[in-house]
């Protein structure tokens, strides 16, 4: 199966400051796991000792038969009608809904990397005021600071709330979810593409510019190339991941197998659950293998 | 460019480019246009949208209620990614093939374990989190294993795949030494990988926050509760409030997480 949570996207670039003072970053290291730990313990005290919510008979008789009768649900054991996944029929319609999930969520990735196509180089520190910047302006480094509070703001909230707003906003049906899904992946889209960027070998960048090249023309001719494959290959992990969130922005916005999910769900419908499922399990495979494919096409 | 030396694939770029353009349009086009892209109050709602950003609703009742589900948020991350320490940990050790020498055990082992990784991952933490709460009831250990799974499965096998990355030559010098696989595992390889799953573990927590909001949605507290409810009411500046709430909490787990990621490569060097 196909690397989407991308290995490449985490790992900062460390090496920013000389290692001369090791004592206190070990103690930085050891301080944070501590934190790490204590934090732990309080969430599972607090978990635990939640009143509200009975947590602690997590193990008692009714929540295992009541796991048990859900289970026995969604094979269809518990009630006497025909099972959803013995009707051809029920097949085809929610083969057509997968179909639907699938298109909305490479909608959601081709408009994600569009949004963050446009910006992402003007997010890059090193273009718009580091050592591929010819001179520092404000014009220069305003939009800097605003695009990259753009990034952070569009990807620190949600796919889902970010549906759950723009349901007010755009027309019931798939429109919502799928922009939804663009805001939030542009964002991620847009910093991991600013972080390409400023990891770039320069020098031939700067080749460029001594030859007379504009600050856009260094851009376009030397950024851009550079940038791009990388860019591609991130794009492609991302869409396995939104093909994996489609079905949740469908909770809210229309569209899909994840409105039939809701809906299932809320019926208690658990046979036609079964086959959801199976059916979301085939599109998340069928991603992870195309983008599989398409990844190596790029490289 | 193009003429770069030993980028020959220009054939394969362009059959990418195509390829990538033609699913985008044909996507478009499945996306219903019929009925306009904007509803009747969709231009007032996004006025009003804006505007209330700018004038969040700061009173001391919501700003506890946001501070306390702020609280509620962390704690369900938190645990859900103990949970998934839990399960990533012995699965991804065991789906990186590196603990048993016999060749045929250990793609056994490499098989079934990813496979169960492969699952856990492929359904997303919302859908196991509805699937848990009909199975379990409304509690919040239903959140809790709804994250855990998942991001177990995450976990795990970014943790196989690291674990094998590790160079070779030290291990075999502590092999040629006499160790057994476990202890050259155990003194050797773990060691070595454990700085970068440390560092992924700690990206995962600050996706792990955005996911513990979200939960909410099955109907277990937290900030993503407050926020639909104050949807429902249409009380945009209110919903603000909340939302400002998650982007501090995101970005200050995201500085903590990126400083820590940080310092462990240094200390790699």
């Amino acid at each position: 199966m196909a690397a989407q949570y991308g290995r490449g996207e985490p790992v900062a670039r460390g090496g920013a400051t000389a290692p001369s003072v090791p004592s206190r970053r070990i103690g930085f290291l050891a301080a944070s796991a501590a934190i790490a730990l204590l934090m732990a313990l309080a969430a599972w005290v607090t978990i635990i000792g939640d009143d509200d919510f009975p947590s602690r008979n997590l193990f008692s008789v009714e929540a295992i038969a009541g796991a048990a009768d859900f289970a026995s649900g969604l094979i269809g054991a518990e009630s006497a009608a025909t099972p959803a996944f013995y009707k051809p029929d029920e097949w085809a319609e929610k083969g057509r809904l997968a179909a639907e999930t699938l298109a909305m969520s490479v909608a959601a990735a081709g408009l994600a990397a569009l949004g963050a196509l446009i910006l992402f180089m003007f997010g890059a520190r090193n273009v718009m005021m580091g050592s591929l910047a010819p001179y520092r302006s404000p014009l220069w480094t305003a939009p800097f600071f605003l695009i990259r509070a753009v990034f952070t703001v569009s990807r620190a909230v949600p796919e889902l709330v970010w549906a759950m707003i723009l349901v007010f906003v755009f027309t019931q049906g798939t429109l919502p979810g799928v922009i939804a899904l663009a805001i939030h992946n542009g964002g991620i889209l847009g910093k991991l593409g600013s972080e390409i960027v400023e990891g770039l070998d320069t020098r031939p960048m700067l080749a460029l510019r001594s030859t007379g090249a504009r600050r856009m023309q260094v851009l376009l001719y030397g950024v851009l190339p550079e940038a791009l494959p990388k860019f591609i290959t991130y794009l492609f992990y991302r869409w396995e991941v939104i093909i994996r969130t489609t079905i949740v922005v469908g909770f809210v916005a229309a569209g899909g197998l994840g409105t039939e999910f809701r809906l299932a769900m809320s019926h208690f419908k658990f046979t036609e659950v079964t086959l959801i499922l199976f059916w979301y399990l085939v599109l998340v495979l069928f991603v992870d293998v195309v983008s599989g494919q398409l990844r190596r096409l790029a490289n | 460019m193009n003429e770069r030396p030993g980028e020959g694939s220009l054939g394969g770029r362009g059959a990418l480019t195509a390829i990538l353009l033609i699913a985008f349009s044909i996507s478009l086009v499945g996306i219903g246009w019929d009925d306009g892209l904007i509803n009747a109050g969709g231009f007032r709602a996004v006025g009003q949208i804006l505007l209330a950003a700018i004038q969040p609703q700061l009173t001391l009742d919501v700003l506890s209620t946001g501070a306390r589900s702020t609280w509620t948020t962390l704690t369900y991350a938190w645990a859900g990614m103990t949970v998934a320490l839990i399960i990533g940990m012995p699965l991804g050790i065991i789906g990186s093939g590196t603990v048993v020498r016999s060749s045929w055990t250990r793609r056994w082992n490499i098989s079934s374990a990813r496979l169960a990784l492969a699952v856990f991952r492929s359904i997303h933490e919302l859908v196991w989190a509805w699937l848990f709460v009909a199975a379990l009831g409304l509690s919040p250990m239903a959140g809790v294993l709804a994250l855990g799974l998942p991001y177990g499965g995450i976990l795990g096998r970014i943790y196989a795949e690291l674990l094998q990355d590790v160079p070779e030559s030290p291990l075999r010098a502590l092999r040629s030494a006499g160790a057994s696989e476990w202890r050259v595992f155990w003194f050797g390889r773990l060691p070595m990988a454990l700085p970068d799953m440390l560092s992924y573990t700690f990206y995962r927590l600050e996706c792990g926050i955005r996911s513990a909001a979200i939960l909410s949605f099955v109907g277990l507290g937290g900030l993503g509760h407050n926020i639909q409810i104050s949807l429902q009411d249409i009380d945009y500046s209110r919903m603000w409030t909340f939302v400002y709430f998650l982007i501090a909490l995101v970005v200050a787990v995201d500085i903590w997480s990126s400083l820590v990621r940080r310092r462990v490569a240094i200390e790699r060097g």
